[in-house]
């Protein structure tokens, strides 16, 4: 059971990691972080190391791809950038996702008229 | 579809790099610190906040590297490390048990190795032929040979008229040759063969041509296969030798070609020289009729055995008719049966038995395995539930189990191994010439392989099972509930491991039983201080009679004057095997009408008048040869008392003249010997008659054997016999052995099978032994509360022990019961292994039952009387 919950929370994470580095190009672990941060304006706080487990499930899969280089402070960082396999994920994930909230948003009105 | 592939390929290749993985997300983390502090530094805070801040938004460092680093690498692969180093602590800890499991298991994978390696050859291999199993050995089958055999009148009959064979061919019966190449002679073992013999068996020469047609033709000059060894040693593997001329029994005979390395004559005679047979089809039938031949054929494409054989019966009786001395055809049947039928002929019960009493033998060692890791289970249930309840999960302690199961699996495999090295180095050593093809047994990698997974099964299934039962909070106070349903299936495994090692116990008493009825038989001749030399002439040196006479005559001359302290004979043959029989209806009474036209085959052999007093057979009625008679013209004859009493009945046969082959010359009977074991010594003594070599006969025959008793030590004559032979005839090869030594020949598969079975017998009757003892000592352990208690109210330590022997009884009752009914379907399947042993021997039931009990009751012991010693006092206050 509760691996099953831990299972959705880590999926959806990987997705909207995916997301961010489609629509924001190559991107350091903290950058990825902030942006989901952002993007959620603030509602989803994330401790922002869980990211990493995110990222390591994605290069294993080969969805995105890791290189080193100098981050906006002139540290060494680790730049993260989809690959095409990624992508192709991605758009049968936001798909599938959309189906899915689409049902659940017919599901949840049914509820409410009732 | 094949990302899980690439998601393992990228964590093995991250168990490899795994330090510098370490390293780069350590700076990765470090980078994103940095990046945190500065943006908390930039909202305002104190450096000193603002890097404790990006830390706590970062998360606790150390468990993301814990995290990254399972992500990262094999973790399952470290839990492996652990729990293989965790099994063998547990291993060396308790060294009698471990040293229990892997032995069984390496006695269970041992023995049925070597068994099988050396039965695969035997009963289950191919045979070197291209499609084996469409050949097949056809004939006849009379009591004048244990094999077929055919004659040449009806092969060349079948041959033209059969219908279910592809091939039909025929090959004389194998035979010395003198061979001449260049100037050294050699006496090499030479078949003459069909022109199509090879082509039946679908075999090539490996260099040169087969035989052609015309080779096989009645006058054709002689050609010649040699085969790979001969070839190798007479001519050193040279190519050249085709076409060279090599001189065969006097003639010229052309090589052809050389036979390949891996041929095998379909009878697994030893052949150094193939020739073609050249049957001639245009003799008299009387001449081909008694010319005999082994007969071979290739079954047509679908045509089963029984088919072939229903097929060729029609041709069978109208070839009898012609071919077969009235007198025998009710004794003739025809036979068709696979070529591997005809090899392993007369070990093919003694191979399944084996093979038979080793998976047995398999059986009860896997059951002892299960046994042992089901007590070991329950044992350690208490260690289990702690365990749980320190946090571990089930997988993982499964994964545990599971590991300490297959290390005891592959232990066992490792010493069953060399065990099954060692006893097939024994069993070869034992077997000597007593099954064929040992010389192929090698260790079968598969058999070994199936064992080795059959007892890791036994092994897993049973060590894991307990770990899939999920502990339970009360084992953790020292498991009281015994959990009845286990110990009824464990006790079910003893009375099996019983019932099996009763079958194999009865089967190994029976044929020690029958062995030693074999060794104290009678033989109707006394083999103690006799000395054997036996020889055969060599064709072309003693070629016209003369000089074979003149060797004799030479010979009896020589040994006489060796001063053996005895007496001397010689003979064409001796017993316990006979000659070459006769139709005992060739015979006939001199006044008395024909005699039944049915009754087999009698056989003959030639002697000097020592002969009787040398052997030791009694002389019955009448008397032996004498030296005077040797030089006069009559040709005496004694008889063998069951000849004797078949002829004449009641009547006095001394003084009775007979007719022995319808030659019309008459033979005055002079006396009756005893009965003699000639046919072997299992089989009913045939009827025999003597005749007395003569002085100067030409009818003496290319083999003879001399007899000696002596008074003194047999090994200290031997080099006397050598020296006289040497000087007539250095070249001739002589056979010096004791009677004792060549009876026991007789009796060596035998003694080998019971030996065998007798082993295998004990291993069973000990691990069964080991098996009883377990679950009795698991049964007190388990109990010793109970006991106290009892104790406490009263009851005597005798009456404890009564209740552990009372589980013993009742596990030997299922157990024995099984076991009765087994040996008697165990006992009808060998009846044919034993010698005058009924299959329901009471005396050899009993004494299985005896000593499965008294072992048992020994086994048993120790535990009831642990259980007897228990202090209640103690046995209360443990709770």
């Amino acid at each position: 059971m509760t691996k099953d919950r831990s299972e959705i929370l880590q999926g959806t994470l990987d997705l909207m990691v995916l997301q961010t580095l489609d629509a924001m190009g190559p991107l350091h672990g903290y950058g990825i972080a902030r942006r989901i941060e952002q993007i959620s304006e603030e509602v989803l706080r994330l401790n922002q190391g869980t990211i990493y487990a995110s990222l390591v499930r994605l290069l294993q899969k080969g969805w995105i791809s890791g290189a080193w280089g100098a981050s906006e402070n002139n540290r060494k960082a680790k730049f993260y950038s989809i690959t095409r396999r990624g992508r192709k994920q991605l758009s049968a994930e936001t798909e599938n996702w959309e189906r899915i909230a689409g049902v659940m948003g017919r599901v949840l009105q049914l509820a409410e008229r009732r | 579809m094949f990302g899980w592939l690439r998601v393992v390929a990228s964590r093995i290749r991250g168990w490899f790099t795994i330090r510098r993985l370490d390293e780069d997300f350590q700076q990765e983390l470090d980078s994103h610190l940095a990046l945190l502090t500065e943006e908390n530094l930039r909202r305002g805070l104190t450096p000193e906040e603002a890097r404790r801040a990006a830390r706590v938004r970062l998360g606790g460092v150390t468990q993301l590297r814990e995290t990254h680093r399972e992500l990262q690498g094999l973790p399952w692969l470290e839990a492996l490390a652990q729990d293989l180093r965790y099994a063998l602590r547990m291993l060396r800890k308790n060294p009698g048990f471990t040293a229990v499991v892997v032995v069984t298991i390496a006695l269970g994978i041992g023995a049925s190795t070597a068994v099988f390696s050396v039965v695969d050859p035997l009963l289950f291999r191919r045979l070197p032929y291209p499609q084996d199993d469409q050949l097949v050995s056809v004939g006849y089958l009379g009591p004048v040979d244990n094999n077929e055999f055919n004659v040449v009148s009806s092969y060349f009959d079948w041959r033209q008229a059969q219908t279910p064979f592809q091939f039909i061919t025929a090959m004389r019966p194998g035979g010395e040759c003198d061979v001449l190449i260049g100037d050294t002679p050699r006496q090499v073992r030479c078949y003459a063969v069909a022109a199509d013999f090879l082509k039946t068996f679908r075999i090539r020469p490996a260099i040169g041509r087969d035989f052609s047609a015309e080779d096989d033709q009645p006058r054709a000059p002689t050609v010649v296969l040699l085969s790979y060894g001969f070839w190798q040693r007479a001519f050193g593997g040279d190519a050249k030798v085709l076409g060279k001329t090599i001189t065969l029994n006097e003639e010229p005979a052309q090589v052809i070609g050389v036979l390949p390395k891996t041929f095998e004559m379909p009878q697994l005679g030893d052949i150094d020289v193939m020739l073609p047979a050249r049957l001639d089809a245009s003799r008299p039938r009387s001449a081909n009729s008694s010319s005999f031949l082994r007969t071979f054929a290739r079954l047509r494409e679908g045509v089963s055995i029984e088919q072939a054989r229903d097929r060729l019966r029609p041709l069978f009786e109208e070839s009898m008719q012609k071919d077969v001395p009235v007198e025998l055809r009710s004794e003739a049947r025809l036979v068709v049966r696979s070529l591997r039928d005809r090899q392993i002929h007369d070990v093919k019960r003694a191979s399944w038995l084996l093979l038979g009493s080793v998976i047995a033998l398999f059986l009860v060692a896997c059951i002892n395995v299960a046994n042992l890791m089901l007590a070991r289970a329950v044992a350690r249930r208490r260690e289990l539930a702690m365990r749980a309840a320190l946090g571990a999960g089930r997988g993982r302690l499964m994964r545990q189990a599971l590991t300490e199961s297959l290390m005891f699996g592959l232990l066992g495999g490792v010493a069953g191994c060399g065990a099954a090295w060692v006893l097939l180095r024994l069993i070869v050593n034992l077997a000597a010439d007593q099954m064929p093809r040992l010389d192929q047994a090698r260790i079968d990698l598969r058999v070994l392989l199936f064992a080795l997974a059959g007892s890791i099964v036994a092994a897993v299934l049973f060590g894991v099972a307990p770990a899939l039962e999920r502990p339970r909070a009360e084992f953790l106070f020292g498991g009281r509930t015994a959990g009845t349903g286990r110990t009824v299936f464990r006790k079910a495994l003893v009375a099996a491991q019983v019932a099996i090692s009763l079958v194999l116990l009865t089967g190994a008493s029976l044929l020690v039983r029958s062995l030693a009825k074999l060794e104290n038989q009678s033989l109707g001749f006394q083999p103690e201080h006799v000395l054997s030399a036996s020889f055969t002439l060599r064709h072309h040196r003693y070629q016209p009679t003369s000089a074979q006479i003149t060797f004799y005559d030479e010979l009896e001359a020589r040994l006489k004057r060796i001063p053996a302290g005895g007496s001397f004979a010689l003979s064409d043959s001796i017993p316990p095997r006979g000659s070459m029989g006769r139709p005992y209806s060739n015979m006939r009474i001199f006044g008395h009408p024909p005699l039944a036209p049915d009754g087999g085959m009698v056989e003959f052999r030639r002697v000097t008048p020592g002969y009787f007093q040398t052997m030791g057979i009694a002389i019955l009625a009448g008397r032996a040869f004498t030296e005077s008679e040797c030089a006069s013209g009559e040709s005496p004859v004694i008889l063998s008392a069951t000849l004797a009493r078949r002829m004449f009945g009641n009547e006095n046969p001394v003084g009775q003249q007979i007719e022995l082959d319808g030659n019309g010359h008459w033979c005055p009977i002079v006396g009756v010997a005893a009965d003699t074991r000639n046919n072997g010594l299992t089989d009913p003594p045939d009827p025999e008659y003597y005749r007395l070599r003569m002085k100067g006969s030409d009818e003496l025959g290319a083999s003879g054997v001399v007899l000696f008793r002596t008074s003194l030590d047999p090994a200290a004559l031997v080099p006397w016999i050598r020296k006289e032979f040497a000087a007539l005839d250095p070249s001739l090869p002589v056979t010096v052995e004791t009677m004792e030594g060549r009876v026991q020949r007789f009796r060596e598969r035998p003694r080998f099978v019971a030996l065998l079975v007798g082993l295998f017998a004990a291993l069973g009757l000990l691990l069964a032994a080991v098996g009883l003892y377990g679950v009795l000592s698991f049964l007190v352990a388990q109990q010793t509360r109970e006991i106290g208690v009892r104790m406490a109210l009263g009851a005597r330590p005798r009456d404890i022990a009564v209740q552990v022997q009372k589980h013993v009884g009742s596990l030997m009752g299922m157990g024995v019961a099984a076991g009765l009914a087994g040996s008697l379907v165990l006992a009808r399947a060998i009846r044919g292994l034993l010698f005058e042993i009924s299959p329901t021997d009471p005396i050899s039931l009993l004494a299985a039952v005896t000593v499965l009990v008294v072992t048992a009751a020994l086994a048993a012991w120790i535990p009831s009387s642990r259980a007897a010693r228990v202090d209640p006092a103690l046995a209360l206050r443990c709770e």
